[in-house]
């Protein structure tokens, strides 16, 4: 085998890494900058408004004319102009972590693609191929050059997820893939359109995997029209403003973001902060533990990122530097660069990558990354916020308040099943209920319960009626988490949320992907609890269907007669039949701060709203109460301090008395 | 002498215009008084008398009709001071309504928001948790039976709501109930039965479609509003009978129409917010006469910028609204807004050395820097008073002079930091909302597939007049109309004046293609049946009804886009089903580039939708025939130097008093038309004339 550092970045042997001056052939003529333009600050705000304007617009097109519940509802899709030469210059509220892939293709079909077969106005290249730069092959980017007078302007680009796009998996989760060529095909950037004409012989390779091929193709072309959208509306603003003008504008956005964000890192000290996650399995049977670490190094104006200490690359639980530098770059955005509207640009450039290759998220050729949607991406992310929300912590007023604390280790608690629906169809279903999020605690605030996903700004849950219509399912309870321990803090994390369900119109169904976590993953911040686990667990041949015909629906799983079934993460395909509950859980994030100093009128307030039972309050945050059931202060304060001085030992004096 | 009145009461003006026999139209206005409604309506009306030169008491018992349009639900909504409230659901899905399917923190929202979540939270709940009630019931989707409705469950759950929560009203919610409404209804019996006192509402009448989500929101607004706007309009009637008033009142509805208070009171929330959509139907009452088809009816006020169409003469229709951050399911006229108006704020843009606009706005306290509330930021107002757009001292018809002084150091200041002077600062912030204005614009007409040049704008509210030279040459409009002229504040009185009674008849129910023909012609049968039916019960007569039949249709899959298609009328065979696909089809790919529908996915009609009118008979409004080409020396002010912010020049520009001008004057830009509650800006090269109706038409 060769050594991992001999091979190079290439997006073939190993994930593309643009150099910082790409090599574009003399044949593709740029349109570059003249520094010499000025623009007035009035029109500056005109334009950059549009922009944005048009970035959302495409965004909104795909989000209407699609019909995956995953694209249309939950967002997992991504839009972005990018300049010349490949750099994000605003993208949009959605999927976050795929913007900077987006970078990446454009870049590297700069690199590889300029000379042959040459790009052209009116070209679409599409691209799923992780080493090249998406998150997994399902997330396929289309990238479309933006041409001004024979010159190369900008780009416009989009990922959206894909319901199948082939491979051995409906849904092309394939978990038990130990190579690549195990997963679904990979398509390097082809051209889907050429010179403005769709290339059916490209469209039909690509359907041709699919086990969907309609859905995706229906999908294929609101992402067609997203990009048409936006190409001719950046063409139309050239031709009022003229291209100096408007090129003047995507560098001073960039430009902007960037004296942002330095004046953000002014605000943090020099210094190196470090999460790591646990997770178990890499391919059903295993049951080894693997580690995801992010390093982030401050230094004067710069970030340093690096994975060191995360585990070698191991069966089906990898993602490509793509991965990596996307899951980090989100909850940058979220932490250091909300004031951007999106702008992300210059944000980028203050951040550079020192990956550690070969590893399970910077994965070399041919391991397998299909499962890195739902496996490693929320576990990068989850790693990089980690570290990132202690930096921002760490930060001077008000940059420290932005802090956000670990979500969503494994994705939304999702689950990824198929089978013949009530109308007869073959479907492949993932479930968007559990979008519903919730926003993890913070240095100033609690999270916001069922608050939606922050690294998917624009998330939504799919309404039970809908997934019953799509799916032969019945939702007995769809509810919010009690708040108990998991996320306990000062401030305490938002709720996530608990949904059972049965078979509803069918007779079997099979699930290939499930969230059934061994162990909690959100660490929480600050002496702050962890979150809870996500959980998927079955029970069968219950008496529901007896409770049903009597007049009752259950509400509690744990309360149904039946069978435990005893599930693995990551654990093989389920096989759902009549009679079965299953029961799916988005557990609560990190809290923030130790419990014990949470106010207590905040406590009570949960107490009264049945969020947390009297035991939960007394042994989680040491509340007491008096007979009338009010808050006992002196009490609380008096048994708080026990439990302080039991932490510590009986010798040490109460640190209550010395601490803020 | 009859009157047809119209009456809009508003969060600070109560307006109001009538029309006689003879077609003649006047227009008055009065403070709203929040504290009891129709004080504030009276003093309208008494102005309105005066302008007839006739008493108030003569005025109302000679009026044929009275129409009125409130924004009264929409308050108690904001200020969240509707009726305690209780939420009946079906047992495992009470918490719907606040988990606000994980998007409640940002909906409705700048998106600039979305990437900062320490800068949004999840509104104050309509309904607290302790105030939700889950029962054992539930129906599928396809509308059967799986638990029957646990009657008993139904009773304890009321008895604790109304005996131990004091609950106001209850809204009843079931899973599927669009699909089969008999739980809902049995539910309703119980709680007539128990709490007879109780308002109720149930979701699959309120809003009869698929999404619980969104139909929990509308059922629980409907409830929530429902006592206080019942008194509202009971307030009114009463308060007209007694001074002579013999028919029933009308009330204008988000529909497009008016209906009877008892019909109106069926479902209150569509009476929710139908200020805004009177200034629609004014314009379409308006475009009608004037024989424009294609509008686009821009209201731009203090803080936000609105924005609904006009095609073929009629306002397009939505199903949702949105309001603090509840999304519902709604049939309503659509209007699309942003934060955008006379009070938006400017700053200094942090690291990119430019300026912004909004979407903060100083509202009306403090406001401007130039009203002497205290503001210290600078806004557009501000900046039009700097330019000289408005005048300090003829501002509200004298009645409010400004401090343009202050409006000039405001901006002087913003300027200095962009290197800019307080006239190219305030030209810059005029060019930037406008700008916002007509992008608002472009995004509602082309992304439907509308091209804004084949459009007239209507530009009302008190900063539309003012802006529409900028952004209406902008999208290159055919023209601009400037309503009612002097009247253009009382729009959506006027809109109501003019409105006829209307109702939707809607039912969601999935026809996958090739559609099964006996049950899509049975549906429409059996709606048609019931709109003709519920007009005739108001008293109309069958030659006076209309009905129309509209499906919306998507691609199977397509949970968030829908075409609504006007369908032909008689009964469905399969020459005229694949006629509606194909036009379908055809529509789509016309908005989405052509091969966007794909063929094998199959089409689905899933809703069908009858709207019911009943005309009404009102005078023809009187045309001015006399034209008159020489312009009254009463409406010459003067010259007053003005900063157009396009070339930022000075130049001396002619001032009018819109009052005096007549039918058949023509008004040569630069020039400025002031009106007692607006200015109508005339930019260079265009020119403004008064037309037959009383409006004012700008060419650009």
């Amino acid at each position: 085998m060769e050594e991992p550092e001999k091979l190079v970045c290439d997006g073939i042997a190993r994930g593309y890494v643009p150099p910082e001056v790409l090599s574009i052939s003399p044949r593709l003529r740029l349109y570059s900058s003249s520094s010499a333009t000025e623009v007035d600050p009035i029109t500056y705000e005109v334009i950059r408004n549009t922009l944005l304007n048009i970035n959302l617009e495409h965004g909104q097109t795909i989000q209407k004319l699609s019909i995956s519940p995953i694209t249309m509802i939950v967002r997992d899709f991504q839009c972005a102009i990018l300049t010349e030469v490949g750099d994000v210059m605003c993208l949009g509220p959605y999927l976050l972590y795929l913007g900077n892939m987006l970078a990446l293709i454009t870049k590297w079909i700069l690199e590889n693609r300029s000379d042959e077969p040459g790009i052209q106005d009116g070209d679409v290249f599409l691209c799923n191929d992780p080493y090249v730069g998406t998150s997994h092959q399902q997330d396929t980017g289309l990238t479309s050059p933006v041409f001004w007078e024979g010159e190369l302007f900008c780009w416009v680009a989009n990922s959206v997820h894909y319901s199948d796009v082939g491979g051995p998996v409906p849904g092309s989760f394939c978990l038990a893939s130990e190579d690549i060529r195990q997963d679904p095909p990979c398509f390097p950037p082809m051209k889907l359109a050429e010179a403005g004409k769709l290339r059916v012989d490209v469209e039909q390779l690509f359907l041709r995997q699919s086990r969907l091929p309609s859905t995706v193709d229906m999908d294929l072309h609101a992402a067609i029209a997203g990009l048409n959208l936006a190409r001719e509306r950046i063409i139309k603003l050239i031709q009022r403003y003229g291209p100096e003008i408007v090129k003047a504008v995507i560098d001073e956005v960039m430009d902007a973001g960037e004296r942002a964000v330095v004046e953000k890192l002014q605000m943090i000290p020099d210094g190196r902060w470090s999460e790591r996650v646990y997770t178990e399995v890499s391919v059903p049977g295993d049951r080894g533990i693997y580690v995801s670490q992010i390093n982030i190094v401050k230094e004067g104006e710069y970030l340093y990122v690096d994975n060191e200490g995360t585990s070698p690359q191991v069966g089906a639980i990898n993602n490509t530097y793509a991965g990596l530098a996307g899951g980090v770059l989100a909850p940058l955005t979220i932490m250091l660069g909300y004031d951007l509207a999106g702008t992300s640009g210059g944000l980028y450039r203050r951040v550079k990558f020192r990956p550690v290759f070969g590893t399970i998220t910077c994965a070399d050729f041919p391991a397998p990354i299909s499962t890195a949607g739902v496996y490693n991406m929320p576990m990068v992310v989850a790693t990089a916020t980690g570290a990132v929300a202690k930096m921002i912590a760490c930060a001077d007023s008000p940059l420290r308040e932005k802090a956000i604390g670990m979500a969503d280790v494994h994705a939304y608690g999702g689950w990824i099943f198929n089978g013949i629906n009530q109308h007869g169809q073959f479907f492949v279903g993932m479930s968007a209920g559990m979008a519903t999020g919730a926003l993890p605690a913070s240095p100033v605030r609690d999270g916001v319960d069922t608050g939606g996903l922050f690294w998917v700004p624009g998330m939504e849950a799919s309404n039970v009626e809908e997934n019953e219509m799509a799916w032969p399912v019945l939702t007995l309870y769809r509810r919010e988490n009690a708040a108990g321990a998991a996320g306990a803090g000062k401030f305490r994390s938002g709720l996530g949320a608990e949904e059972a369900w049965i078979l509803h119109g069918t007779e079997q169904m099979d699930v290939h992907v499930y969230m059934d976590e061994s162990f909690v993953k959100n660490q929480g911040m600050m002496g702050g609890n962890p979150g809870g686990r996500a959980f998927f667990k079955v029970k069968r041949s219950t008496d529901v269907n007896q409770m049903l015909a009597n007049g009752s629906i259950p509400q509690n799983y744990d309360e149904l007669k039946g069978e435990e079934e005893k599930t693995f993460f990551k654990g093989p395909p389920i096989v759902l039949k009549r009679g079965d509950i299953w029961c799916t859980n988005l557990p609560n994030f990190a809290g923030f701060g130790d419990p014990l100093r949470r106010d207590p009128e905040l406590v009570a307030k949960d107490l009264a709203d049945g969020k947390l039972t009297v035991h939960e309050a007394q042994i989680v945050y040491g509340l007491v109460l008096a007979t009338d059931g009010s808050v006992d202060v002196d009490g609380t304060s008096a048994y708080r301090e026990s439990r302080y001085l039991k932490r510590l030992g009986t010798i040490a004096k109460s640190p209550l008395k010395s601490s803020s | 002498m009859g009157y047809y009145i119209g009456l809009d009461g508003g969060g600070t003006f109560t307006d109001c215009v009538a029309m006689d026999s003879d077609g003649q139209i006047r227009f008055a206005k009065a403070p709203t008084t929040t504290e009891n409604f129709s004080d504030g309506m009276f003093d309208a009306l008494t102005a309105l008398a005066e302008e007839w030169g006739i008493t108030l008491s003569d005025l109302i018992t000679s009026t044929e009709r009275f129409s009125l349009g409130t924004t009264v639900g929409t308050n108690l909504l904001v200020e969240r001071k509707g009726a305690r409230t209780g939420l009946l659901t079906t047992a495992g899905h009470g918490d719907a309504i606040l988990m606000m399917r994980g998007s409640g923190r940002i909906t409705g929202l700048d998106p600039e928001l979305y990437y900062h979540p320490q800068a949004t939270d999840k509104p104050e709940p309509l309904v607290p948790k302790n105030l939700i009630r889950e029962v054992n019931e539930r129906v599928d989707c396809e509308g059967e039976v799986v638990v029957p409705l646990n009657m008993q469950e139904v009773e304890d759950a009321v008895r604790s709501l109304v005996e131990d929560q004091g609950v106001e009203a209850i809204a009843v919610s079931f899973l599927w109930s669009f699909r089969r409404p008999d739980h809902e209804l049995e539910a309703m019996r119980i709680i007539n039965r128990i709490a007879p006192n109780v308002y109720v509402s149930c979701s699959h009448k309120v809003a009869p479609r698929m999404g619980e989500y969104e139909r929990t929101v509308a059922t629980v607004i409907n409830s929530y509003v429902a006592q206080k706007t019942a008194i509202y309009f009971a307030g009114a009637a009463e308060r007209l009978k007694e001074a002579g008033f013999n028919h029933p009142l009308l009330v204008m509805q988000v529909t497009g129409g008016i209906l009877p208070v008892k019909a109106a009171l069926e479902v209150p929330l569509t009476s929710l917010g139908s200020g805004p959509v009177g200034g629609l139907m004014g314009s379409a009452a308006l475009a009608n006469q004037l024989g424009h088809s294609n509008v686009i009816a821009t209201d731009m006020g203090g803080t936000s910028f609105e924005v609904g169409l006009i095609v073929d003469g009629e306002p397009l229709v939505s199903d949702e609204n949105v309001v603090s951050q509840y999304r519902y399911k709604q049939l309503q006229l659509q209007t699309t807004s942003i934060a955008c108006g006379g009070g938006s704020v400017a700053y200094l843009a942090p690291y990119s050395r430019s300026i912004r606009v909004g979407p903060q706005s100083a509202g009306a306290n403090p406001g401007p820097v130039c009203y002497r509330r205290g503001g210290t930021e600078p806004t557009v107002t501000d900046a039009d008073v700097v330019l000289g757009l408005i005048s300090a001292d003829t501002f509200l018809g004298g009645k409010m002079p400004l401090d343009r002084d202050a409006a000039v150091r405001a901006m002087e200041n913003l300027g200095r930091q962009v290197g800019l002077s307080a006239e190219e600062a305030a030209a810059g912030i005029l060019k930037i909302n406008n700008a916002k204005a007509a992008e608002l614009i472009r995004q509602q007409t082309v992304i439907r597939g509308y091209d804004p040049r084949d459009f007239m704008l209507f530009a009302y509210g008190g900063a539309g007049p003012l802006h529409a030279f900028a952004y209406a040459s902008e999208l290159g409009v055919k023209g601009v109309v400037i309503p009612l002229g002097n009247g253009a504040s009382t729009l959506s009185a006027y809109g109501s004046a003019s409105s006829n009674l209307v109702r939707f008849f809607e039912k969601e129910q999935l026809f996958r293609y090739p559609f099964p023909l006996e049950e899509l012609n049975g549906l429409i049968n059996k709606l048609e049946a019931e709109a003709h039916g519920a007009l005739t019960e108001m008293g109309r007569a069958p030659e006076d009804i209309s009905l129309e039949r509209f499906a919306q249709m998507r691609y199977s899959g397509q949970w968030l886009h829908s075409l609504l298609r006007k369908l032909p009328g008689g009964v469905y065979g399969q020459a005229e089903m694949g006629q509606i696909v194909d036009e379908f089809k055809a529509t789509y790919d016309a908005l989405y580039g052509s091969g966007a529908g794909r063929v094998s996915q199959g089409v689905e009609l899933f809703s069908v939708r009858i709207r019911a009118t009943a005309y009404l008979r009102r005078p023809e409004q009187a045309f001015h025939i006399k034209k008159e080409s020489r312009i009254d020396e009463a409406a010459r002010l003067g010259h007053r130097t003005i900063v157009w912010p396009d070339d930022i020049e000075k130049v001396s520009s002619e001032v009018f008093d819109g009052r005096y001008l007549r039918f058949g004057n023509r008004v040569t830009g630069p020039a400025v038309v002031e009106l007692p509650h607006t200015s109508v800006a005339v930019g260079k090269g265009q020119t403004l004339s008064c037309d037959v109706l009383g409006n004012m038409v700008l060419d650009l």
